[in-house]
Order: structure tokens, then C-alpha cells, then sequence
């Protein structure tokens, strides 16, 4: 049967540039847009100012580059996010590449919240996002890769994904997480690997006091599946002046919604408008 | 590889020695404290049998933080290799606290050990601290990454031995099942550097954090 993808794949070799800077007094001081990658920056109404990244293109496939990049300011609290799930698109010929790039001034606070990677058969893509951060500088992640579209019965059997993410603080690598999958790591099933799950994320806390934080995140996190069963797993842990909360699980909807529940607590703030359309 | 076909000197029986000494789970190192999360997977039910263990552990061996780690052990073992760095990037890529925790303490006693039998080692995590101890061994990067696979697989298979029902035999048949996905883990690894490092060990690893929040468990880690 051949595959057939509900959505018209985008153009080839799509090239976009999206590049934002925000001042100390939470305005911008820089922003840049070139072909399909656009800043956008809503009213706030009191809130900290966010930065809402768009890629016009509507996905990712071979050969395209999205680059996106976030600077903030010292003593500036920005939160970044993206309009909608990024999507990458089965791909013909080479590797879609997205870039983020984040800098965190001193004492400033990033909340960078993207929305979804949903990855569909045949993509070949690699992510990588890197973040520098001042000495005192707090940064929020969260990154989600939703394997296949669960309620249209897509089932991945190959793809070749990357997804590297590190961060940096005063020049040294302090976190660095690096995801790999491809055909055999989907086929296995093996409990130790995917598993059941089609949809994994990861939250962190880069902060001095992110070990203070755990017994709240905690407590905001799932239960867990009975004995044995599979269901939504999600786990937090703190040392160092990190804390990190993974989850992965069969349904993307479940781990959505426990990840918002994690985030808002994390944030201490309500989830970007553009996370709930 | 260069030794096949050529008759070993005492050169290089005697670096064997050193190492399988330094593997051995006698030596103080205290590997047999640490079950990486699997002790969480057993547990809650995930890994009940010999046929689970032995998935559990080929993951994490291929796909996982032992593949990682013997990419660091190679690296490390590099004359002029940079420790801080290597040091830093493998402490960054733990999954969790209890990872970060087995790793230093594990890098700790090796380097304690072996600066009391004269041999002086960086304190750093375990793999990169073994690969600085490694240096001057006549042995290739593919036999030592083998050797300390099969002994991270030997610590996991102990402790499931210890904590699941499952013969000390049966356990053996897992360990000598894995044999050739040490051996092939280990060439891999010869071929990588730390910066091409990817993982999809997601189960292991959420075990590993799961593992802290278990009320009552026998291993620190």
C-alpha cells in the first residue's frame, strides 16, 4: 500500500532564519526574519514578554534548515515558544536540520517551551539546540518528539533522527542530551528502549536552586502505571543545580497534558496561549 | 586485530592481568552496590525473566550509557586526551542523580585503588578515570571497551541474580548470550568519538530515576 501523508509535503530545500534579542528593559533589541522562519512577539498584558517562532514552510524535510535563535538580555525574564508542532515530513533525498539557539544573560530567566516534533515515516532530520547561559543566568527546557500520529493509526517503521541538545553555562558543558533513533530502535519494542511509547519529553531546570524545586515538581508529576502495565511513565530528579523530568508513554495526549501540568509548575506561570489551540 | 597470529609477550599477558584485575568484581570499586535502575524495572514487573534481563541489558549496552561510556573509556585513554572536558561532557550526559552518583563514586574508588598500588589516575568519572588507567596497557581499544562491557553486564546480571528469581547459571547463560554484543559494541565504540554519542536507552534511564523514589530498595543506585 503506498503511504500516503494527509498533508502536502512542503518545498524542498525550505531555508529559514528566525533571530531575536531582548533587551534588559524586556523589549526587543534585535530581531531578524529571512525565507520561511518568522519571531512574532503577542501583546503580554503584564505577563514577561514572549517570543513565538513560526516556520511558514508548515514542516521539515530533506535538505531544508530552520534555524531559530533566542538572546536575552541581563536581568530580562523572556519566555520562547513556537506557534505550532514542528513536523518532519518523510524525506526524499538528505536531512532536515533545525537549529535553536539560546543565550542567557546574567541573572536573566528563559522559559524555552516549544511545542511538539512530530516526526512522521521516512523523516530524516537533525535537531540541535544549543544554550549558553551567564553564570547566573536560569533556563527552562522542554522538548517533546512525538513518534507518529497514534490516532491515525501511523505506525513508524523508519526513520533517522537526531536530537542533540546541549547547554552551557559560563563556558562549560553542564547538560547534554543526546537522542538517537532509527529503524531497529523503533522495530524493537524492547521494554529498556521505546517500548510501548510513541511520545517522550524531557523538562529541565538549569538553576542553583533547581534541587529546591524537586519536591514540588514531584508532587505535580502522573501516577505511574499499575504493576507492570504500560501506561504514561514520568520520573524528576535534581543534583547540581539541575533538575530534569522525563516522560514517555503511548499517547501523546496523556503526556501532553502531564507535561503541561509540569511546566506550569516548573514556570510557576500559565503555559503560552499558542499551547492551547 | 594486530595481536591475531602472533604469540602474546609477557608484555601483554601481564597488562591483561592488570586490567581483568581492575574489572573484577572483587575489586573495590563497590559495583556490586549499583543496578542502574534495574532494580526499579524489576520491581514493577518489567523485567521478570531471563529472556528480559537479557533485552534490558543489550539495550543499555548498545543503545545506552554503556555504549557511552565506552566511547569516553576510548577517548580517555588518548594521550593528551582533555580529562576536564571529557570529564564534564560525561557528567552532563547522566540521565539522572543516581547515574551521576554510580559513575563519580564508581571513578572515585578506582582512582583511590589505584594510587594506592602506585598508579595515579584522575578522579573523574568511572569510564573516563579507567581509560586514563589504560594508557600504557599493550592491549587495542577494542579489547579493553569489550572487557568493560561485559563487566558493566556481569554487575547488572549480579544484581538481577540477587534480586529476581534467577539462578546463578541462568544468569551466566544471559552473560555469555551477550558476548557478541560486547564485542561489537566495543569496535563500535573504537570508532567513535564522545560528540557522536546518541542514545534511545529511554526505559533504562527513566528506571534509573524511578529508582529514587522506591521505598524500599537493597541497592544505592
Amino acid at each position: 500500500m503506498l503511504d500516503v501523508s494527509p498533508h502536502i509535503a512542503p518545498q524542498q530545500r525550505a531555508h529559514g532564519r528566525a533571530a531575536v534579542v531582548i533587551g534588559s528593559d524586556g523589549r526587543i533589541a534585535d530581531l531578524h526574519q529571512s525565507g520561511a522562519a518568522k519571531a512574532m512577539l503577542p501583546r503580554m498584558h503584564g505577563r514577561p514578554p514572549e517570543v513565538v517562532f513560526l516556520n511558514t514552510a508548515g514542516g521539515v524535510t530533506g535538505g531544508d534548515r530552520l534555524s531559530y535563535a533566542l538572546e536575552v538580555a541581563a536581568g530580562a525574564t523572556v519566555v520562547g515558544t513556537t506557534q505550532t508542532a514542528e513536523r518532519a515530513y518523510r524525506s526524499s533525498a538528505g536531512t532536515g536540520r533545525i537549529e535553536t539557539r539560546l543565550t542567557v544573560g546574567a541573572g536573566a530567566t528563559l522559559a524555552w517551551l516549544p511545542q511538539e516534533v512530530i516526526v512522521f515515516e521516512g523523516a530524516r532530520l537533525d535537531r540541535v539546540l544549543e544554550a549558553d547561559l551567564d553564570a547566573t543566568a536560569r533556563l527552562i527546557t522542554c522538548e517533546t518528539l512525538v513518534l507518529g500520529r497514534r490516532a491515525m493509526g501511523e505506525h513508524l517503521r523508519d526513520i533517522g533522527l537526531t536530537d542533540r541538545r546541549r547547554v552551557r553555562r559560563a563556558g562549560r558543558v553542564i547538560g547534554h542530551e543526546a537522542i538517537g533513533l532509527d529503524a531497529s530502535a523503533l522495530s524493537s519494542g524492547a521494554p529498556a528502549g521505546l517500548g510501548p511509547a510513541t511520545a517522550l519529553a524531557t523538562v529541565c531546570l538549569f538553576a542553583s536552586d533547581a534541587p529546591d524545586h524537586l519536591d514540588r515538581v514531584q508532587a505535580a508529576l502522573p501516577p505511574g502505571p499499575a504493576k507492570g502495565l504500560l501506561g504514561l511513565r514520568a520520573a524528576a530528579s535534581a543534583w547540581d543545580g539541575r533538575l530534569v523530568v522525563r516522560l514517555m508513554g503511548p499517547d501523546a495526549h496523556d503526556l501532553r497534558r502531564a507535561l503541561a501540568r509540569i511546566v506550569t509548575t516548573l514556570t510557576a506561570a500559565d503555559l503560552p496561549r499558542v499551547w492551547q489551540t | 586485530m594486530a595481536t591475531a597470529g602472533r604469540m602474546a609477550t609477557a608484555t601483554d599477558t601481564g597488562d591483561l592481568l592488570r586490567l581483568t584485575q581492575w574489572l573484577s568484581p572483587a575489586f573495590p570499586v563497590s559495583s556490586y552496590a549499583y543496578s542502574h535502575g534495574l532494580e526499579a524495572e524489576i520491581a514493577a514487573g518489567r523485567v521478570r525473566d531471563a529472556a528480559a534481563l537479557r533485552s534490558w541489558v543489550e539495550v543499555v549496552l548498545t543503545r545506552g550509557s554503556g555504549l557511552g561510556d565506552a566511547v569516553f573509556l576510548v577517548a580517555a585513554r588518548k594521550t593528551g586526551a582533555d580529562i576536564l572536558a571529557l570529564t564534564d561532557l560525561a557528567r552532563a550526559m547522566v540521565a539522572g542523580r543516581e547515574r551521576l552518583e554510580e559513575t563519580q563514586a564508581q571513578g572515585r574508588a578506582l582512582s583511590d585503588t589505584l594510587s594506592a598500588l602506585g598508579l595515579t589516575v584522575p578522579d573523574a568519572p568511572y569510564p573516563v578515570a579507567l581509560g586514563v588507567a589504560c594508557r600504557d596497557l599493550s592491549l587495542g581499544d577494542g579489547d579493553v571497551a569489550a572487557l568493560y562491557l561485559q563487566a558493566f553486564a556481569a554487575m547488572l546480571i549480579s544484581a538481577a541474580v540477587r534480586f529476581m528469581p534467577l539462578g546463578q547459571v541462568e544468569g551466566q547463560g544471559v552473560l555469555a548470550a551477550l558476548q557478541p554484543v560486547c564485542t561489537a559494541a566495543a569496535l563500535r565504540a573504537t570508532e567513535m568519538t564522545p560528540e557522536d554519542i546518541t542514545q534511545s536507552a529511554f526505559g533504562a534511564d527513566m528506571a534509573s530515576l524511578e529508582h529514587e523514589r522506591l521505598e524500599v530498595r537493597i541497592f544505592r543506585t
